[in-house]
């Protein structure tokens, strides 16, 4: 079996009555990676762990891992372990107990058991905390335990539901760190669920944008952010201006976008892959337009007022109102050396500026 | 503050527990009366009835009959109360609520009608009256009692712990006991009590389909005709009364305990 297709998911379909949880799915997952499943909710990526754990049946396809067809396979004696968004720690048992719990048919002696477990506590760092009930543990430590409890079984593949969503922010972020960390240590594959896009881009080596029950793109997290190829990916990994248009000329790697609300747009980005007139998106992240107060020099520009800022501290997202846009384009600067605090004014004109090879050329959905 | 409208249900909730509950409290309180008859005024204080009540052999008999039917009916009915709940709770299986509404019949049909209904049944097979046919009666009016109680706890513990035991390698019947089973315990136990309470003060079932092994009840019901035994039965019925009341003020405790360390758990 290959490693490029370690996991493979095959046409996989789920219905729930009318509803399409999962809507002819195909992908594959390399051995050893990190794997992202993102996507709002409702778009079917649950579902489709759910599916990998074998806690619910594919409607229709099927699914390998590691060359072996799931389909007959229960989730018990399936090669994969899981760790729950709720962690499911064992309320009745100790944090020893729960950790232990999957070695039982291991059938090891007790001396031997024991050892496994202390080894397990020590790679979370919480030696000694065996003997404690499970609620007395707090969010981290539950998280951590159900890691632990998930990685003694030494799966081909661990499954992880919002693995931080219930924890707070600053834990979050720790724990994205250490998740990575551990992976790289373990070298197992791991497949987790996530809604929130900064949380995928931080820690996979790989994305499934996934809308609607289908997956929609697939991809490392720097190509996802700067090579989107749909306008749902675009909006949804961080923020987007689109502009709507039409294409007027394209060739030789560049393209002219005429748009009803700012004139002519020109493109140098990604996917060239359009022909004359054809309807598209012409979309900018907002990092990537710079704000000046006075007129440039030279170049294309379009002119604004500042209609509202917001103060992040590091940086600033400006909202500037341009006339025959409805909605205002958003930008991003950071704050360096107070720059974003004079934004905090309105109705400053400025001036908006980009780069060709930052304007990215989508499909217009069908929508 | 309406202070007259107040007064008014004062008043109310004064002669409600009044009713309710001062008879109940006769019985005790004749039970300790050196007389057999029960009036007022108040003769000596006495033990007498109690003595009495211990050496009465077919008393104590009836007391056994009792237990046993309650014990057996307590647990049978807590398996089959476990089955359903286990069953309505893990899978969503079209006609819940109809199935549901099925089971709790029993509990809405008069016991008279119940009693003659099971004793035509009995009669048409020819089945011999004896407490199995008491306790199978029991059975039948416990079950929804048991399957509600166990509904509530099982609704009451997420769903993924049985999925976690999966996942870790154990099958559903291994599941079941080293997860599902201890979750449960709470309302396992209070399932237990509760159909026992039930089982062992109930009257019209016993009194249709027993034979001559006579439950408590029925035994008590009985002695009512011989005016210098019935200080005895009030006796009893005092040892009875405190009992019920401390078995069921034990099982709603535990209940409480369940959920208590449930929500403690979830934070």
């Amino acid at each position: 079996m290959s490693d490029e297709s370690f996991i493979s998911i095959k046409n996989i379909s789920k219905h729930f009555g009318n509803v399409r949880a999962c809507d002819d799915v195909s992908f594959d997952i390399r051995r050893g990676e990190f794997f992202a499943l993102l996507g709002p909710s409702g778009c079917g990526k649950t579902t489709l762990l759910r599916m990998l754990a074998g806690f619910e049946i594919p409607t229709m396809g099927e699914i390998f891992i590691d060359g072996q067809p799931m389909a007959a396979i229960p989730p018990y004696e399936r090669p994969v372990n899981m760790v729950f968004q709720s962690y499911a720690i064992f309320p009745h048992l100790t944090v020893a107990q729960n950790i232990g719990f999957g070695l039982r048919k291991d059938k090891l002696p007790k001396a031997e058991m024991d050892k496994k477990v202390d080894e397990a506590l020590e790679m979370i760092a919480m030696a000694g905390y065996g003997h404690r009930g499970a609620d007395e543990l707090s969010g981290g430590q539950r998280q951590r335990v159900a890691l632990a409890r998930a990685l003694i079984k030494k799966p081909k593949v661990l499954l992880l539901d919002e693995p931080l969503g219930a924890l707070d922010k600053k834990l979050r972020e720790q724990m994205q760190l250490e998740l990575r960390d551990l992976q790289r240590e373990v070298g197992i594959t791991f497949v987790f669920v996530t809604h929130d896009q900064e949380e995928a881009l931080t820690m996979s080596d790989r994305i499934a944008v996934m809308a609607a029950g289908k997956a929609l793109e697939i991809d490392s997290p720097v190509d996802l952010y700067e090579k989107p190829k749909t306008p749902f990916c675009a909006d949804f990994l961080g923020t987007m201006n689109f502009f709507e248009g039409s294409v007027d000329s394209i060739g030789g790697g560049e393209a002219v976008i005429k748009t009803a609300e700012v004139g002519s747009l020109k493109s140098k980005g990604p996917n060239m892959d359009f022909s004359t007139n054809d309807r598209v998106m012409a979309a900018i992240r907002p990092e990537n337009i710079e704000v000046a107060f006075e007129q440039p020099s030279s170049g294309s520009f379009i002119t604004g007022k500042v209609r509202a800022s917001a103060f992040l501290g590091d940086r600033a997202h400006v909202y500037i109102n341009v006339e025959g846009r409805k909605d205002p384009v958003l930008t991003a600067m950071q704050n360096m050396d107070g720059a974003a605090s004079q934004m905090s004014g309105q109705d400053h004109t400025v001036w908006l500026t980009w780069s060709d090879e930052a304007v990215i050329l989508l499909p217009q959905d069908a929508s | 503050m309406n202070k007259s409208k107040f007064g008014a249900l004062g008043v109310y909730t004064v002669l409600y527990l009044a009713f309710l509950y001062i008879p109940v409290l006769f019985i005790p309180l004749f039970s300790f009366n050196d007389s057999i008859y029960i009036a007022f005024p108040l003769k000596e204080f006495t033990l007498q009835h109690y003595v009495d009540m211990i050496e009465r052999k077919p008393l104590i008999n009836a007391l056994y009959n009792s237990l046993q039917v309650g014990f057996s009916v307590s647990v049978i009915s807590t398996i089959f109360g476990m089955l359903a709940a286990k069953t309505f709770t893990k899978y969503h299986i079209p006609g819940t609520k109809p199935l549901t509404a099925f089971i709790s019949i029993p509990l809405v049909i008069p016991l008279i009608i119940l009693g003659i209904s099971l004793l035509t049944v009995l009669k048409y097979f020819d089945i011999k009256l004896s407490l199995f046919t008491v306790g199978a009666a029991h059975t039948v009016i416990c079950i929804p009692f048991a399957m509600f109680v166990l509904i509530s706890r099982l609704e009451g513990f997420d769903k993924s712990m049985e999925e976690a035991a999966q996942d870790l390698g154990e099958t559903p019947w291994i599941t079941f006991w080293r997860v599902t089973f201890p979750l449960a315990m709470p309302g396992i136990i209070a399932s237990l009590l509760l159909c026992f309470t039930i089982s062992f003060d109930e009257f019209i079932l016993a009194f249709f389909l027993g034979s001559d092994q006579p439950t408590l009840p029925l035994y008590m019901w009985s002695q009512l005709r011989f005016p210098a035994k019935l200080p005895s039965v009030l006796a009893l019925g005092s040892v009875i009364f405190l009992t019920s009341f401390a078995v069921v003020c034990f099982a709603e405790w535990v209940r409480r305990r369940g959920v208590q360390t449930q929500t403690g758990a979830a934070i």
